[in-house]
């Protein structure tokens, strides 16, 4: 009949729950209801007394029993009171077992304690808690004394490692992706182990017995040991809750239970955020709490107690950071009031070094919080180094978590307090809004620009920040993407950000889900619809950094946010919008307009100047050009006066320059182009080749300069004096090219392993024209050869595309033959392609090696 | 009972799913797939670099229904995934021989 008394006493203790017990108070009094019955059992039994000692042990122990909590005991006994073990341990589990309770149980003696303590590092801890019930004082004494001199005594440095290590373990178990929406609220990061583990080595290895002594002993500081006890007093009333919402011992936070838990503790919905998220976020941020304080505190019981690490010398990096025993230091608190930057710095070089801050250092930063005021939140130096994290961390993810756990990033960055920790009730969002954009940052840095087929980014710090803020405007009601962008205009302009930057940054973040939205929702075969992206994205460059961000957004959402067949989706429209923004004008119309009716447009552009005939301008190059530039053209032709004579007109479009040449068409006038924009410098990326039915060639080549040097700087006058000089065959383009690339011969025997050339040719791939490619290795001078080689065959080039994938280039012509037609004959094909790789084998065109 | 299987442009997929649940059809099985038919795999050649995208994403609809609904649900399928141009998609249907709801054991029409 016992059992039915104790359940009587915890449904009494449930009742009092109800009534608002709750956090120590309800544990001490389970702890206690326990107690007493369990004294009362041994008492009764007529068996129970000398030679035995009944034990708390682990949370029991503690007096921390939570309401589904086990109740570890340890029945301790002398090796002569064996014989009357039976009746006894009767008499204590069994009516705990008839009342559903869950006992951890064990019977031994002195001896067997101390071997299985040995064994088993679990039943070690739950030693460190033990409390003596009933029975023999002395037994307990002799076995707690005999434990210590064993087990911690002489072996701290070992049970400072274990614990660490278990600790750990942990961490990488309970840290996957399910318990980051679900947290396990005892053994995830930041839970109630972390707060033992703590205890433990306090308690085991300096005799401190609770937090008050843990800071008199310096090992947490006030400011530490105050935010601590709250998470710890929040966590302890989840817990209570958890246990008699669950009815079970259930610890981990289901996503049933979250939304009932925050109404239960009055969490109500707002506009824009959800009550439950608030909780969320609260329990996030307690967890957070508590695994800080933690890992410092450990970092710090590990120098104190560990072995003493390899290079003590110390070397300082600038005035006020050191380096010592591989860690970076902050050295001069007086420097730092003078230099608050300092605080970003040492960030800085903790990503450039990719060493590890010192938990000291750590605390610095977080006691001088208060020096980030407005003033060093404008400040160059600040930013200078902030960004210099966001671009060129080893590990950014790692440098960033200490900024936002060491406070400084909400600090520099208050948008961010807000989101911090924040929560989404869904289980599509696995990470807080935070842990999301750090993870973006580090996922943007995994992704290799070269892979993809798209312009290069010319600011990479825009579309880092573009990574780490692109949500900062959640928790709010409005549209997140929207508020974002107002956001961070303002933060932009605190960082020095320049207009143009800050338009791309404020775009990047309106506009981050535009892509993925559209590549998923839209018909991508909707000419119309893909123009109307091409007008919203306006440049390449933005395409570029939305399809990235837009990648790392969503590998850092959660397994289930990136696919491969969202990957291939993104990567179609993207290319289909790539297309339209490279031929510049996205007003232009589709083919379904027509020619017919592009002529009409420059007709009215140009008025009485527009030629009688329109004829002369092809299909094919009217659908190529907006009305205005054909407008241009035509009239630049009027100024062509004789045969050989060329007109070349250079634009900058920031990522390549292109260069408009026209001239009267002649054999070989492509090559002597490519061979004079070489002799100045000039790589050829792509190129658009028109002639027009009068014979006019309209020739467009983008081109990137070969060395450093910018537009301004380019001798564009005397480029054009050259093609003149070369279309009237007074300039040697071959020796002056072997000439003035001389310099970069490379000595013999330096050669790289380099891919074999090739030449393909292909009547397939496109319905007009055939497909040359030519694969060679880069030299300069290279084009030029080729496209000389294809004027002797009289094959006309159309379009083509150069780009160069590492030492190779692959240089892909549109081509027919002198009648306008493909180049079927087998024959001459083969011709073609012998006279190719011969051009491509040659590594000079004099047989000499060169290093370009 | 027959098995319905479309395949469907991606973006198609919502228009779909409201169609169908006007009808009353309430559950459907949804999947990612990729594949290619008269589409083919196309190239796309950008800045000199060939892209070769062999297998078009698709979205896979799977749905069991009486005999009786084959025509209607696959006339509103129709419907509405048409664009009009190629890659539009395909439906098949398929005999099944039983259905079994796991939880009560109920076979046939009541398992639907």
């Amino acid at each position: 009949m016992v059992d039915v008394e104790l359940r009587a006493k915890r449904d009494a203790l449930e009742y009092l729950w109800r009534q608002g017990l709750s956090g120590q108070p309800l544990l001490h009094k389970h702890s206690q209801l326990i107690d007493d019955y369990l004294v009362a059992c041994f008492a009764n039994c007529p068996e129970a007394g000398e030679g035995m000692s009944l034990v708390a042990l682990g949370g029991y122990g503690r007096r921390e029993l939570f309401p589904y909590s086990d109740i570890d005991l340890l029945l301790l006994h002398a090796p002569e009171a064996e014989d009357r073990l039976d009746p006894v341990t009767q008499a204590l589990f069994y009516p705990l077992w008839d009342a559903g309770l869950e006992v951890g149980h064990g019977v031994r003696t002195l001896d067997a304690c101390l071997a299985d303590a040995r064994q088993d590092f679990f039943f070690q801890v739950a030693l460190l808690d033990a409390r003596h019930l009933a029975g023999s004082q002395p037994l307990f004494t002799a076995m707690h004394q005999a434990f210590h001199k064993a087990l911690i005594a002489g072996h701290r440095r070992e049970f400072l490692q274990n614990m660490m290590q278990h600790r750990n373990e942990r961490h990488q178990r309970y840290g996957m992706h399910s318990y980051q929406l679900e947290p396990h609220i005892k053994e995830s990061r930041g839970g109630f182990r972390d707060i033992q583990a703590m205890l433990w080595v306090s308690h085991a290895l300096f005799g401190l017995q609770d937090l008050q002594a843990i800071e008199e002993a310096g090992l947490i500081s006030p400011q530490e040991k105050e935010s601590f006890g709250q998470a710890w007093d929040f966590l302890i009333k989840i817990r209570n809750r958890l246990h008699y919402l669950s009815g079970r011992k259930n610890d981990q936070l289901f996503f049933e239970y979250q939304e009932e838990m925050a109404k239960a503790f009055r969490y109500s919905s707002t506009r824009g955020t959800l009550g439950v998220e608030r909780f969320m976020q609260d329990i996030y941020r307690h967890l957070q709490t508590i695994a800080t304080t933690t890992d410092l505190f450990f970092e710090h019981v590990d120098e104190t107690l560990g072995a003493p690490r390899a290079n003590p010398v110390e070397q300082t990096i600038e005035p006020g950071i050191t380096v010592r025993q591989d860690r970076l230091h902050l050295t001069d608190q007086a420097l730092i009031e003078k230099r608050p930057y300092l605080l970003m710095r040492l960030f800085a070089h903790a990503g450039k070094t990719g060493l590890e801050i010192h938990h000291r250092s750590r605390k610095i930063v977080a006691a001088n919080l208060h020096l980030v005021d407005d003033r060093l939140r404008h400040s160059k130096r600040m930013a200078k180094a902030f960004l210099d994290v966001l671009e060129n961390a080893r590990d950014v993810l790692e440098v960033l978590s200490v900024m936002l756990e060491t406070g400084l990033l909400t600090a520099y960055i208050p948008e961010f307090e807000q989101i911090r920790a924040l929560a989404q009730h869904d289980v599509y969002h696995v990470f807080t809004v935070d842990r999301h954009l750090l993870q973006t940052v580090a996922e943007l840095k995994k992704l290799s620009i070269n892979k993809t087929p798209f312009a290069g980014v010319e600011s990479p710090h825009v579309l880092a920040l573009a990574a780490l803020l692109h949500d900062i405007g959640k928790g709010h009601h409005e549209d997140h993407a929207q508020r974002g962008s107002e956001l961070v205009t303002g933060i932009a302009k605190r960082l020095g950000l320049t207009g143009p930057e800050t338009a791309c940054l404020s775009f990047l973040v309106e506009k981050h889900l535009f892509l993925t939205v559209t590549a998923l929702r839209r018909d991508l075969e909707d000419d119309v619809f893909i123009r109307q992206c091409a007008e919203q994205i306006q440049t390449p460059e933005r395409l570029t950094m939305l399809y990235l961000l837009s990648i790392a957004d969503a590998k850092a959402t959660g397994p289930t946010a990136w696919t491969e067949w969202k990957g291939a989706l993104l990567l179609e429209i993207s290319l289909k919008i790539a297309h339209l923004l490279e031929r510049k004008d996205t007003t232009l119309p589709d083919k379904s307009q027509g020619a017919g009716w592009m002529l009409a447009q420059v007709r009215a552009l140009m008025g009485k100047a527009a030629p009688a005939d329109g004829t002369i301008l092809p299909e094919e190059y009217l659908l190529s050009f907006p009305p205005e530039e054909v407008a241009h053209h035509l009239r630049l032709r009027a100024g062509l006066k004789h045969e050989k004579q060329a007109i070349t007109e250079a634009a900058n479009h920031k990522l390549f320059w292109s260069v408009l040449v026209m001239a009267h068409d002649s054999t070989g006038l492509l090559a002597k182009i490519c061979g004079t924009l070489a002799l100045h410098g000039l790589n050829v990326v792509s190129a658009q080749i028109f002639t027009w039915e009068d014979g006019t060639a309209v020739d467009v080549l983008n081109v990137r300069p070969a060395a450093e040097q910018s537009y301004a700087e380019q001798d564009w006058r005397a480029l054009g004096e050259d093609l003149n000089l070369a279309l009237k065959n007074r300039l040697g383009l071959s020796h002056r090219l072997v000439d003035k690339f001389r310099a970069a011969y490379r000595a013999p025997g330096q050669k790289n392993v380099q891919a074999a050339p090739r030449v393909v040719i292909d009547n397939k791939a496109s319905e007009q024209y055939t497909i040359i490619e030519v694969f060679a290795n880069d030299r300069p001078g290279l084009l030029y050869d080729i496209t000389r080689t294809l004027a002797d065959f009289e094959i006309n080039i159309h379009r083509a595309r150069i780009s160069s994938d590492g030492d190779q280039v692959v240089d892909v012509f549109y081509t027919l033959d002198s009648f306008a037609t493909k180049i079927n004959n087998p024959s001459f094909q083969e011709e073609i392609s012998k006279a190719l790789l011969h051009i491509a084998e040659n590594e000079t065109g004099t047989g000499a090696k060169l290093q370009w | 009972m027959k098995k319905i299987e479309a395949i469907i442009k991606p973006f198609k997929l919502d228009e779909v799913k409201d169609a169908l649940n006007e009808m009353g059809i309430k559950g459907m099985t949804i999947s990612e797939v990729k594949g290619y038919g008269r589409q083919k795999g196309h190239k796309e050649i950008y800045r000199g670099a060939e892209y070769i995208v062999d297998f078009i994403p698709k979205v896979k609809i799977e749905i069991i229904v009486e005999a009786a609904m084959v025509d209607a649900v696959v006339t509103k399928i129709r419907e509405t995934a048409n664009t009009g141009k190629i890659g539009d998609g395909k439906i098949f249907v398929l005999p099944v021989e039983e259905v079994i709801r796991v939880r009560t054991g109920e076979t046939g029409k009541e398992a639907i």
